[in-house]
């Protein structure tokens, strides 16, 4: 008995010995690292500098406490800056960022950062050395945006957004909007190591500000069409209208308005893009490439200024034979240019003929730059009007077409 | 008897789902898709012929030679001396094998956060914690199962679920582009993974109910193979052709997720819940290898050795390899035949030669 108790309390007093020492543990991680001694980094530029070196913008957030609350209204977001833009050279971009930290009081963190610009100068030298830096390095997210800015990365970085906080935050709701091109630094490491070897990079430029805006004088950066790279290197520019030519193939139109006017009518038709679905159909007959473009597409009407009579299915026929027109214009204008002028596969056209014939992609993939410009496209589209709107025209017109 | 401690079946296939895939999901869709390229999601499945064929020996062998380990029987095969130089020699893998473990534990927390610690911390760490765990026996290991590994199962499951939007499911054509032959070389790595179903040997003599043993063997094995299929899957999905380059899909498909731009950054979250089920592994690893020494020595607790041999599994973590690529290069090259060869060959070889002694002894 006497030896079982005093066992037991031997136990006991271990026990609370061994609690002693894990409160040593909860002091805290030996490297931690506090808030304060952060350089959160929102956005990053890359140029090329004028040694021919690389030079690292990056966009830092002021970490402000909280001023008054209510007093500053709702303006004060956006008046006083809560970013700063610092800049560094260096062979690489990890070897700007260490020129960078000297210049900066606390650590740089990546952890934070959702934006990389890349300046027009370096897209067309290449970029795959930049994105191994993102795709190595633990910190910086793969999920961060990507743009191609025309001149410097770092003047898109110092521009002041009139509604938004600052620039990076600018530039990710834009392209959150689904009007243009997005594409993630893993999209992008993606595209450029995939067969077609070309990528697509929505297209940074500069819009003067409003008269009424709190930033006068400051350019304000938006999305303007998208670069185009081959192998790792920008070889062109598409327009807005082209752009939305290469979200149809890419199966990467969501939303959009699309207006049209029917023959022999002096007004327009204005349909809202519902649902869009779209399909590459590769084809290869006796040596010759060809693919089908295949769209499916739900509109509805939201605005209707001809006297096209909605009602009628003769009149509604030919409003989508119209649309169909329309998108197929549009893809057309886009695929002519990128695959005649700039010879890059930017639809994933390589991709769609190793599915489906893998075989002979086995063989050709070498001449894949040589078949691309001579692939025929061909497009079949189909589109459903499923709504005409809230308004009957009947009604408006008092039915004086019939 | 060492151990008097009883687990049910369900915790038995709890715990040695843990041991294979625990590390599995973290290192294997590299290793696999090297060889394997898109089709690494069909390397597991050519791999599940060896689980199945592992525990259909195994349990073979324990009925055999009931309530006795793969250390014990192997004595009662092949003789004193033979049988103690088998034991000996699967004890030593397993040696190995817990030490590769625990540096794939360590490995994996040095790249993704604690990139200063020196590896012996985070390995010493985890295998203190292991150590009262291990102190406690079989049962405690069977209610640390039960408990932090439906946390583990789910959270594989939702983090592809999070990423749906990201999916592009057309990156898994064209199937076998190049035939069968790199998913089946790409196969090697899973087939060293699922050959672990081996150390159920260890398990299986602690049953509640040994009627069910086979079963729930079985059904742990299919369990391991579809999370890595459904893994494998959900990776290539996501990452398409840079599957290839990327070391730890898992994490980084974590990191990608994004909902709202308000549920992001939840890569932490996956490792502290990814840890829960490394620590159910590392202790079950670490409670075999002193269970089966104490066995081979014939001690009459296991309690004593577990210090000394967390210790040596430590030194042998630090051994096993010079750097975080020798690790990966070893085990998509070298270390899947020493797997198989110790972890198939050996039970094979004891079934072979009892089934025979029994033969004779009938005859």
């Amino acid at each position: 008995m006497m030896d079982s108790s005093r066992r037991r309390k031997n136990n006991y007093i271990s026990l609370v010995l061994l609690l002693c020492l894990i409160i040593l543990l909860l002091a805290g991680c030996w490297d931690r690292t506090e808030v304060n001694d952060l350089a959160i980094i929102l956005a990053t530029g890359v140029d090329v500098s004028k040694k021919e070196a690389i030079e690292l913008s990056v966009q830092v957030f002021i970490p402000k406490p909280a001023e008054g609350g209510q007093q500053e209204g709702v303006s004060s977001g956006t008046n006083s800056s809560q970013t700063l833009v610092r800049s560094a050279e260096g062979v690489t971009i990890a070897d700007a960022m260490s020129r960078l930290q000297e210049k900066l009081t606390r650590r740089i963190f990546w952890g934070q950062n959702e934006v990389l610009v890349i300046g027009e100068k370096l897209a067309k030298r290449g970029i795959e050395d930049q994105i191994d830096f993102w795709m190595r390095h633990s910190e910086p997210r793969e999920r961060a945006d990507v743009f191609v800015s025309m001149d410097s990365a770092k003047e898109v970085l110092e521009s002041m957004p009139e509604l938004e906080r600052d620039s990076a935050k600018q530039l990710r709701k834009l392209v959150d909007s689904q009007i243009g091109v997005k594409v993630t630094v893993k999209d992008l490491s993606e595209m450029l190591s995939g067969e077609a070897g070309a990528a697509v990079i929505p297209w940074v430029a500069k819009l003067s500000p409003s008269n009424l805006g709190v930033n006068k004088g400051k350019n304000i950066p938006f999305i303007q069409g998208a670069a185009v790279l081959r192998g790792d290197k920008m070889v062109g520019w598409l327009s807005d209208k082209e752009t939305r030519g290469i979200l149809w193939p890419r199966n990467e139109m969501k939303s959009g308005i699309i207006t049209i006017r029917t023959n022999g009518e002096t007004g327009y038709v204005s349909l809202n893009l519902l649902r869009s679905n779209n399909q590459l159909m590769p084809k290869i007959m006796n040596g010759k490439w060809s693919i089908r473009v295949k769209t499916d597409a739900d509109l509805e009407v939201i605005q209707n200024t001809s006297n096209l009579s909605l009602l009628h299915s003769k009149s509604l026929k030919e409003v989508e034979r119209k649309v169909v027109q329309e998108i197929e214009d549009r893809e057309k204008l886009a695929l002519s240019k990128t695959q005649e002028k700039l010879n890059a596969d930017i639809f994933g056209f390589a991709e769609a003929f190793q599915r489906k014939y893998p075989r002979i992609w086995r063989r050709k993939s070498s001449e894949w730059k040589e078949i691309f410009p001579k692939v025929d496209i061909t497009f079949e589209t189909k589109v459903n009007i499923i709504r005409t709107g809230l308004e009957n025209e009947e009604a408006r017109k008092g039915g004086e077409e019939k | 008897m060492i151990e008097k401690g009883k687990i049910s079946p369900f915790q038995m296939a709890l715990i040695i789902y843990a041991v294979v895939v625990g590390t599995a999901i973290l290192y294997i869709p590299f290793i696999t898709a090297q060889h394997a390229k898109r089709d690494l999601w069909l390397s597991p499945i050519w791999a599940a012929l060896s689980g199945f064929l592992i525990v259909f020996i195994i349990t073979k062998l324990y009925k055999l030679y009931p309530k006795k380990t793969l250390v014990e029987y192997s004595e009662l095969i092949l003789g004193r001396t033979l049988g103690k130089i088998i034991g000996f020699i699967f004890l030593f893998f397993l040696l190995y094998d817990t030490a590769i473990a625990f540096r794939e534990y360590g490995e994996f927390v040095e790249s993704a956060f604690l990139h200063k610690t020196p590896l012996v911390v985070v390995t010493g760490g985890i295998a203190l914690t292991c150590a009262f765990a291990v102190h406690g026996g079989i049962e405690v290991l069977g209610r640390c199962a039960i408990i932090f590994l439906p946390i583990v199962l789910v959270l594989y499951l939702i983090i592809y679920l999070f990423l749906i939007p990201d999916l592009n499911v057309k990156n898994i054509f064209p199937i076998m582009e190049y035939g069968w032959i790199p998913s089946i070389k790409g196969s090697l790595a899973p087939h060293a993974w699922l050959s672990q179903f081996s150390l159920l040997s260890f398990l299986l003599p602690f049953l509640s109910d040994e009627t069910k043993g086979m079963k729930w063997s079985i059904l742990s094995v299919s369990v391991s193979v579809m999370t890595m299929v459904y893994i494998n899957l959900g990776n290539i999905f996501l990452f398409g052709g840079i599957i290839t380059s990327t070391q730890f899909p898992v994490f980084q498909a974590a990191r990608y997720i994004s909902i709202g731009s308000i549920f992001e950054h939840v890569e932490s979250i996956v490792i502290a819940v990814w840890v829960l089920g490394g620590f159910v592994q590392l202790s079950a690893f670490f409670y075999m290898l002193v269970l089966g020494t104490s066995q081979w020595l014939k001690l009459h607790s296991h309690k004593p050795i577990i210090l000394p041999f967390g210790f040596l599994i430590i030194l042998f973590s630090v051994w096993s390899a010079s750097s975080f690529q020798e690790m990966i290069r070893s085990m998509g090259t070298t270390t899947p035949f020493y797997f198989i060869t110790i972890q198939l060959l050996i039970p094979m070889l004891l079934l072979f030669v009892a089934v025979i002694r029994e033969k004779l002894r009938k005859a």
